[in-house]
C-alpha cells in the first residue's frame, strides 16, 4: 500500500470519527430558539412565504453573498491553475 | 462524430431544462427552489447540449460565458451597496414587505451559479476532449 492510499484511508477514518461524533451531539436545547418563533411570525416583514427563502437571501443574506464569492473564487482559481499548466506543456 | 438520435434528443430537451430553472429561480419566493438550484438546472441545459454535440459545434455557445460569472457576482455587491445608498446597511431589504429583493438576489444569484457551472464544466471536458485526442 503506497503513501497516497494511506492517507485517503486516514482522511476517511477521520471524516468518520467525526460524523459518529455529530450524530450523537444532543440538539435537544436548540429547538426552542426564540429566533425559530421570529422566523415564523414576521415573514410578511421579510417579504417571502418560503421560510428558508427569507433566511437565505434577507436575514443571512451576506452569507449567500460569501457564498457566490466562494463559488466565484473557485472558478477563477481552477481557471488560472489551468492556463498555467497548458502554457508549461 | 455523434450520432443524430443523440443531438436531437439533447436539443429537443434542453429548452425544457432552461424552462423549468427559470421556473425554479423565478418562484423560490414562493416554492422550493431558488437561485442555487435554479442556476444548477440551467447549467445541467446546457451540459447537455455539449456533451450529445462534438466540441467544434458549441464553441460559440460558451465563448463569453465567464463573463457572466463576473457579472453575477458583482451585481449581488452592487446590489448589496445600494443597500447601503438607499437603505443605510448593506443588503438591506429595500422593498419591506414585498419579495422583490428576494426575486433580484434570486435572478443574480442563478446567472452567476449557471455561468461558474458551465465554466467549470467547459474547463473539464476540454481537457477530457485533449487526452482523448492525444491518446
Amino acid at each position: 500500500m503506497d503513501l497516497s492510499k494511506a492517507l485517503t484511508l486516514l482522511a476517511l477514518l477521520m471524516i468518520g470519527v467525526l460524523l459518529i461524533n455529530g450524530l450523537e451531539l444532543d440538539h435537544e436545547d436548540r429547538v426552542d430558539s426564540p429566533l425559530h418563533e421570529f422566523y415564523m411570525e414576521n415573514y410578511d416583514e421579510a417579504g417571502s412565504i418560503n421560510l428558508v427563502e427569507n433566511i437565505l437571501l434577507n436575514y443571512r443574506a451576506y452569507d449567500t453573498f460569501g457564498e457566490v464569492m466562494v463559488l466565484y473564487i473557485t472558478v477563477a482559481g481552477i481557471l488560472i491553475l489551468g492556463e498555467k499548466k497548458e502554457g508549461g506543456s | 462524430m455523434k450520432s443524430p438520435v443523440i443531438k436531437t434528443a439533447g436539443r429537443a430537451l434542453t429548452p425544457f431544462i432552461l424552462l423549468y430553472g427559470a421556473y425554479v429561480t423565478l418562484f423560490g419566493v414562493v416554492s422550493p427552489g431558488g437561485g442555487f438550484p435554479g442556476g444548477v438546472i440551467m447549467a445541467s441545459g446546457v451540459i447537455l447540449v455539449m456533451v450529445t454535440h462534438d466540441s467544434s459545434e458549441i464553441k460559440a455557445l460558451v465563448e463569453n460565458i465567464e463573463w457572466f460569472d463576473t457579472i453575477g457576482a458583482f451585481a449581488f455587491l452592487l446590489v448589496g451597496l445600494c443597500g447601503i445608498v438607499l437603505g443605510g446597511a448593506y443588503l438591506t431589504n429595500l422593498w419591506q414587505g414585498s419579495p422583490v429583493m428576494l426575486v433580484i438576489l434570486d435572478v443574480v444569484v442563478a446567472l452567476k451559479v449557471f455561468a461558474g457551472t458551465v465554466v467549470l464544466f467547459v474547463y473539464f471536458f476540454k481537457q477530457e476532449v485533449k487526452s482523448c485526442s492525444t491518446d
